[in-house]
């Protein structure tokens, strides 16, 4: 047994979703980091805005550096209204002027840059740490007044964070859009192997047709594949049943002669033994040749089946004519044979000869194993069907054997009457014309052999 | 009741606090079997803050509150250093020098804490989650009534500098405010009044020096003298003790400046060092709580954060008229922190102010 593999459908869906999926996650890292670095720019802004007006507030008094810090510096900071706020002023000569004398710049910038920012730590918190210099070039004090302010960075985290997920929102949308159209897409492209596959399982075992479903390119290969090997199915069926017919042939030209030859052993020339013998010699070889003649008419049904085109039959005249042909002329015993049909025209859509062919196999059958005194046939309609049936007060067929017997080439019984090719073929001219053969008792106790076939014309 | 309330008046030597700042303690001993204590330190009048403590000993039976009672500028000095320290100073500050919570809070000082009610609590008057603000307290003028004529009566900021100036030898040494050097409210007051107008501001002062301005640690210490006649005026005073005593029939009068009118939002924060965190929580949450605030509204600070005015007050409504100045919980307000700043300020307001003797 083959290992299951998941289905197509599955593997398209997994494959497409897992590359979302990665994508999705290299968007939202993407997201987050430039999210994180618009936050830091945004409140950048802010942090160096106030440090400038921090630093524009140092004033040189008689001397003496001085700072009157600008509330307005604290409101602009204050727009993250959530983080602390630390800041440090040095004058030109290092000194602290004010702030958090602990607040320090944690390396030594250029002193070609006025003005840097750089990630800290402060107060057991992170903070984003802004350092700009101011020069002075009064007489009395030179150099560079420097102020520090650092922030916690609970704002930009939430900024950055509501910034990633608006990014994310349309990516997610994107995603599920994706994910469906996929999932849609992928069952439109798969639908012709669902076609296919509906074609061929609705096809009968038998039907050696090739197939005529339309198919896209990538499944044609198989579709001609299946027809080629049904082809070659049909090339051996065909074969085998040109042997059967040409074996049975052959066998008839023999068999003729071997009657013949029993024949002109004239009763006067053998015993009374040898009588008894010869008598069961014509027996079998009357067997043998019906067996022949029975397995030539199933090839030449067979080969109809696939050659004749069909045509309107009328089952009331084929019937009539069937049951001439079938009743011998002579019979050992007095059977009484009627015909019943209704009235009006009863029409069905198929080979006149294997129709008229399985009506006989079933009256011979009933004259050579079944009814002592009396064949009754029927044609009547019923619904839609036309149905044929054969009743006869003979032993019939047991009830057990019913479905075994009626199958197409099913294991037909050859008992020592030789009745079952007839039924086989009964069966299969029904099964072929959309029909079929079944058995009953009727209520008078005669078995009844049933043909049924759908009327033409009608739904 | 079986409830009694122990008086203590310390300067020095009280249990964990330093010597050195006055203080007074209360203790109101749980109504049921104490099962925890909780310790306020407070820049608020006892008075105001019973009431609030009385009802939330109902919903919190088994709790024992005491009240440690400072001048803001100490309460501010002794929780920085607790803090520095890393020692636990009480359970819970209460300032109107909201500018000194804000101060601590940006020092780490302040625990953040959660509540159902402080989840609501508006956002200005919630810095962190660390330090919030309860009441909605205008400052207001007061004059004694039976000393003023009423044409006198000073209805903005400029009109009571140009009646001391027209009537100086009437006024002089009879007007009243904060000594801004020694009480973190009066200076939180002062800095705003400087921010609002700066040539009003500074006519103000130069009249209030003139007329040799009286400066005391406390708004009731000048209501007192106001009320007894041996002052006229005070100026920059919280409205709501100066209602509190119109209420109980002293001869005051309350005016809310027509110009500009601030207002102050009590602060109320849990120090990092608490004992008792939970019921820390418990009771910022109980203050500014629907119960909390209609007690405080009834019977300590009786002005509704909509701006409604309790009876018997004119000057209408300062929120909708659009002359109500809230000083905002922000970190705009460590700019008053800022020590360089508020060294400088106080030397120009000395300068201008405390006449050499």
């Amino acid at each position: 047994m083959a290992k299951r593999e998941p289905s197509l459908f599955l593997r398209l869906l997994t494959l497409v979703s897992s590359v979302l999926l990665v994508g999705g996650l290299f968007l939202s890292v993407l997201a987050w980091y430039s999210a994180r670095h618009a936050a830091d720019e945004a409140y950048d802004r802010l942090l160096l805005g106030a440090a400038y007006q921090i630093a524009d507030a140092i004033v040189i008094q008689e001397g003496k550096p001085e700072i009157e810090l600008p509330v307005s510096a604290f409101e602009l900071l204050g727009l993250s209204d959530r983080d602390r706020i630390f800041y440090h002023v040095l004058d030109p000569a290092g000194r602290t002027l004010t702030g958090y004398d602990s607040l320090q710049f944690p390396s030594t910038p250029r002193p070609i840059e006025r003005a840097t920012i750089v990630d800290a730590r402060y107060g057991g918190e992170d903070v984003r740490l802004a350092r700009v210099a101011r020069r002075f070039d009064d007489p009395q004090m030179r150099g560079d007044a420097v102020v520090l302010v650092a922030q916690t960075v609970g704002a930009r985290w939430t900024l950055a964070q509501n910034l990633t997920l608006r990014s994310l929102l349309p990516v997610g949308i994107m995603g599920i859009i994706a994910i469906g159209s996929m999932i849609f897409a992928v069952r439109r492209a798969l639908a012709p192997i669902g076609r296919l596959e509906t074609a061929i399982r609705n096809r009968d075992p038998l039907d050696l047709t090739l197939i005529d479903v339309t198919a896209p390119r990538e499944l044609q290969p198989f579709v001609g594949e299946i027809n080629h090997f049904i082809e070659r199915l049909r090339g051996r069926v065909d074969l085998m049943q040109q042997f059967i017919a040409d074996a049975a042939h052959q066998l008839r030209t023999p068999l003729t002669a071997l009657n013949g030859q029993v024949d002109l052993l004239s009763n006067d020339q053998v015993s009374e033994d040898g009588r008894k013998h010869l008598d069961r010699i014509r027996v079998r070889v009357a067997q043998l040749s019906r067996l022949a003649n029975q397995l030539l008419s199933h090839a030449m049904i067979a080969h109809r089946e696939q050659a004749v085109a069909t045509s309107l039959v009328d089952l009331t005249e084929l019937t009539r004519r069937a049951l001439g042909d079938a009743v011998p002329d002579t019979l050992e015993r007095d059977i009484l044979v009627t015909f019943q049909s209704s009235n009006g025209r009863l029409e069905v859509r198929g080979d006149p000869v294997n129709l008229a062919e399985a009506i006989k196999n079933l009256i011979d059958n009933a004259v050579r194993h079944g009814a002592p005194t009396a064949i009754a046939v029927r044609l009547y309609r019923e619904a839609n069907c036309a149905v044929i049936d054969i009743a006869d007060d003979g032993p019939g067929i047991p009830a057990d054997r019913w479905a075994q017997v009626s199958s197409r080439f099913g294991a037909a019984s050859f008992d020592a009457k030789g009745s079952g090719l007839g039924l086989s073929i009964a069966a299969a001219v029904a099964a072929a014309h959309r029909g079929g053969l079944s058995f009953k008792t009727a209520s008078d106790g005669k078995f009844v052999a049933e043909l049924r076939f759908p009327l033409e014309g009608r739904s | 009741m079986d409830r009694f309330i122990f008086c203590a008046s310390l300067a020095i030597g009280l249990g964990l606090a330093d010597p050195g700042y006055t203080q007074t303690s209360t203790r109101f001993v749980a109504p049921k079997a104490e099962t925890e204590k909780l310790s306020i330190h407070a820049a608020t009048d006892l008075y105001a803050l019973e009431p609030l403590v009385q009802d939330f000993q109902q919903i919190s039976p088994g709790t024992t509150i005491e009240v440690v009672e400072y001048v803001t500028n100490d309460l501010f000095a002794a929780a920085a250093k607790a803090c520095t320290e890393g020692r636990s100073l009480g359970d819970i500050y209460l300032s109107s020098s909201v500018d000194q919570l804000i101060k601590l809070a940006n020092d780490g000082c302040a625990r953040r804490v959660e509540g159902a009610n402080l989840a609501q609590a508006d956002r200005r008057a919630n810095w962190r989650d660390e330090v919030f603000g309860f009441t909605y307290e205008p400052i207001v003028m007061v004059y004694n009534r039976n000393a003023v004529p009423s044409s006198e009566i000073p209805r903005t900021h400029i009109e009571l500098a140009e009646l001391l100036r027209r009537e100086a030898s009437r006024y002089r040494g009879k007007v009243g405010t904060y000594d801004i050097r020694i009480s973190g409210i009066g200076y939180l007051l002062a800095f705003n009044d400087a921010r609002q107008t700066t040539t009003t501001y500074g006519r103000l002062l130069e009249s209030l020096g003139r007329a040799d301005v009286v400066v005391r640690c406390c708004t009731s210490e000048i209501l007192d003298e106001v009320s007894a006649g041996r002052l006229l005026i005070g100026y920059n005073m919280l409205g709501s003790y100066a209602y509190e005593r119109i209420r109980r029939g002293e001869p005051l009068g309350l005016i809310m400046p027509a110009d500009y009118t601030l207002v102050l939002s009590r602060g109320a924060m849990v120090p990092t060092n608490s004992s008792q965190i939970g019921m820390a929580a418990r009771f910022v949450d109980y203050l500014v709580s629907p119960r909390g605030q209609s007690v405080g509204q009834a019977q300590s600070f009786f002005f509704g954060p909509d701006g409604s005015a309790p009876p018997g007050i004119d000057g209408g409504d300062i929120v909708a008229s659009g002359i109500a100045r809230p000083i905002v919980l922000a970190p705009a307000l460590l700019a008053v922190q800022d020590k360089a700043r508020r060294q400088r300020f106080l030397e120009d307001w000395t300068k201008s102010m405390i006449q050499p003797k």
